[in-house]
């Protein structure tokens, strides 16, 4: 067991050094030296002289390999991801940390409606194989996971804010609309329904596959029928059963996806100008503020790997085949 | 080998196929996906037929966001151009990316599955490695962050090959990051074939590692190549349509990714022009959706066993 614990942060370790490694590499890649391109490009004058001061108190004249990069480690160890070109001089780190709640408040909310919706659905789907729901599940899930999920935003936002007038369809609060906590709370949650719709519709499509997959692999196994002649009900097969073993493969799912949940936020986010990571990141991707998505790089980087973690920790526990 | 035998092989083969098409064409999911795949593949290759060449602010024909009318099946964007026309050449640059992507991510995707699972040891330790890394990351972060970096050290005048540069960094950037998936796939299936008697037979015959890599287990992989591959194409649709929709298409080749980034900027959702953000979105959702019927189909067909996705 600890040998395996041993091999599986050793993993997120590696895969963590990557998107340092690969972090540092784009920076060098982009034509003009940092020290220029941080002085304001062309449009400001520098003297050479002034440029080569800034390169050696940076240390940019050091060779890049090991110095710079061992630099650069270093201090992203420490949390100091460098400065943002666009927003002159604010700290990358803080950016992202002044937007990280929004995201978390979408990706959450969205998560546990899908979850809760998805595992519903595609349990029974996979329960009752064949029957009108799950036809009706199975091909809208094909239809939901083939679509992007920034255009069912796009799409929300034409029925329900435009054409009906029932929730905002942009932003994060109402003008003047926000004296005191429960109003600020109450506006917050109507500027966040559409977008958590949006990513949690998505969602769902993947839980009821995936589910419900699950789901028909163990209805057939030889401990469904023993439980049958065992003379269990219907639903205490399906609760002590077949649900327990049917949510081990959704419970990878739920924790190895979240990079692709945050990923698909992105593009929602930009559709309804969430002040999120999203938000953020196609700021900074419209200004060419390297450093700010460099930032978030790592944060997802870092975020997909903990949920690796638990993931695979999760597995063990749940799953006591694994512990040998 | 005698003429007999190798008509006799032919004829085989020929049975062989013809079987596998006819479960393939009695597939349900697989009929829908291929009539609406060639429908797009039909319209992809000749737009210029079928609706005129792609109109610019300067050719455009209608009013501002007209909706849809005799004139302009699909209404008109804002500043007044058939979102017909757009769409039918956005089919061509969606289309065409997907498909080159997908051909760059399942060539490295093969290579790197068939030589980890063949050779064994530390080559397959390390090449496993690398494709956890892009397996875990998703390609669309990594896209991300590569694309406009690549973009700035290229530049965005000029062509490749056809291909606006913009266009091109995608189609490798997607290629280049997708290919972790098929990899794993292929890995574990060269891992059994390896041990088959047909293996030990020509490395006794004298075959040179990568001759038998190349010629004997290759072709009994095409089964997973193409079922896989086809969901390949799909993600990768997806792909490039999110980065599009964020800026990094090329609005003079636009794709349908580029089509809804120019909505979004047009404020399309706000003033209830559905039909322009509606007609690319639907090409999406309905392209993906045939790519993945069809995944899904090959891979029933090829293995019965198997039903993940009904």
């Amino acid at each position: 067991m600890s040998r395996r614990i041993g091999a599986i942060f050793l993993r997120a370790m590696m895969t963590l050094l990557m998107v340092a490694t690969l972090n540092f590499i784009l920076f060098r890649v982009i034509p003009g030296d940092p020290a220029s391109l941080l002085l304001g490009g062309a449009r400001i004058s520098v003297t050479a002289e002034q440029i080569e001061a800034q390169r050696q108190s940076w240390g940019l004249d050091r060779p890049l390999f090991p110095d710079q990069v061992v630099d650069y480690l270093s201090a992203t160890v420490h949390g100091d991801f460098g400065y943002s070109f666009k927003f002159r001089g604010r700290h990358v780190a803080d950016l992202i940390l002044e937007r990280l709640p929004a995201t978390i408040a979408l990706v959450g909310l969205a998560q546990f409606i899908a979850i809760l919706c998805g595992v519903m659905l595609g349990v029974y789907a996979g329960w009752r194989r064949g029957g009108g729901i799950d036809h009706v599940a199975t091909g809208a899930s094909l239809a939901l996971y083939s679509t992007p999920s920034f255009w069912l935003g796009m799409l929300l936002v034409v029925i329900f804010s435009t054409a009906l007038g029932w929730l905002p369809g942009y932003g994060a609060s109402s003008p003047g609309a926000t004296i005191g906590f429960v109003a600020w709370l109450l506006d917050y949650l109507r500027h966040l329904a559409l977008p958590v719709f949006a990513v949690a519709l998505g969602l769902i499509g993947q839980y009821v596959v995936v589910a419900r997959a699950a789901m028909s692999d163990v209805v057939t196994e030889d401990y469904m029928v023993t439980a049958r002649a065992k003379g269990l009900t219907n639903g205490q097969m399906l609760m002590r059963h077949a649900f327990r073993n049917a949510m081990l493969p959704v419970v990878t799912l739920v924790s190895l996806n979240l990079g692709y949940v945050v990923a698909g936020a992105i593009t929602v986010e930009a559709v309804f100008a969430w002040p999120g990571i999203g938000g953020l990141t196609v700021e900074a991707l419209n200004a060419r503020d390297y450093p700010v998505l460099q930032g978030v790089f790592l944060l997802l980087g870092v975020s997909i790997v903990i949920a690796n973690l638990i993931a695979d920790l999760a597995y063990g526990l749940l799953d006591p085949r694994v512990k040998q | 080998m005698s003429e007999g035998t190798v008509q006799s092989l032919s004829r085989i083969r020929a049975r062989a196929i013809k079987g596998f098409l006819r479960q393939l064409l009695g597939h349900g999911g697989a009929q829908l996906g291929l009539v609406c795949l060639v429908f797009f593949v039909a319209v992809a290759a000749m737009p210029n037929i079928l609706v005129g060449p792609l109109q610019t602010a300067i050719t455009a024909t209608g009013d501002f966001l007209a909706p849809p009318s005799g004139q302009h099946l699909l209404g008109t964007d804002d500043v007044g151009r058939d979102v017909l026309n757009l769409v039918a050449h956005g089919a061509r640059i969606s289309l065409t990316i997907a498909l080159l992507a997908t051909v760059i991510s399942l060539i490295v995707g093969t290579i790197v599955g068939i030589t980890a699972g063949y050779f064994g040891g530390w080559v397959d330790v390390w090449l496993m490695r690398l494709t956890d890394f892009f397996f875990v990351v998703p390609s669309f972060v990594l896209a991300l962050v590569i694309t406009p970096v690549v973009l700035e050290v290229m530049g965005r005048g000029g062509e490749i090959l056809g291909f606006r540069p913009s266009l091109f960094v995608i189609i490798v950037v997607i290629g280049l990051t997708s290919w972790a998936f098929i990899a794993r796939v292929i890995r574990s299936q060269t891992l059994s074939l390896k041990e088959r008697t047909f293996v030990d037979r020509a490395r006794i015959a004298g075959s040179s590692d990568t001759s038998i890599m190349v010629r004997h287990i290759l072709p009994n992989l095409v089964p997973q190549i193409a079922a896989n591959g086809a969901l390949v194409v799909a993600n990768a649709i997806y792909i490039e349509t999110s980065l599009s929709f964020l800026g990094l298409g090329d609005p003079l080749q636009p794709s349908w990714g580029t089509l809804l980034s120019l909505a979004q900027r047009a404020g399309a959702a706000s003033v209830g022009a559905w039909w322009y953000l509606g007609a690319p979105g639907i090409c999406v959702l309905m392209v993906s959706l045939a790519f993945v019927l069809i995944g899904n189909a090959l891979d029933d067909t090829f293995n019965p066993r198997r039903r993940v996705i009904p």
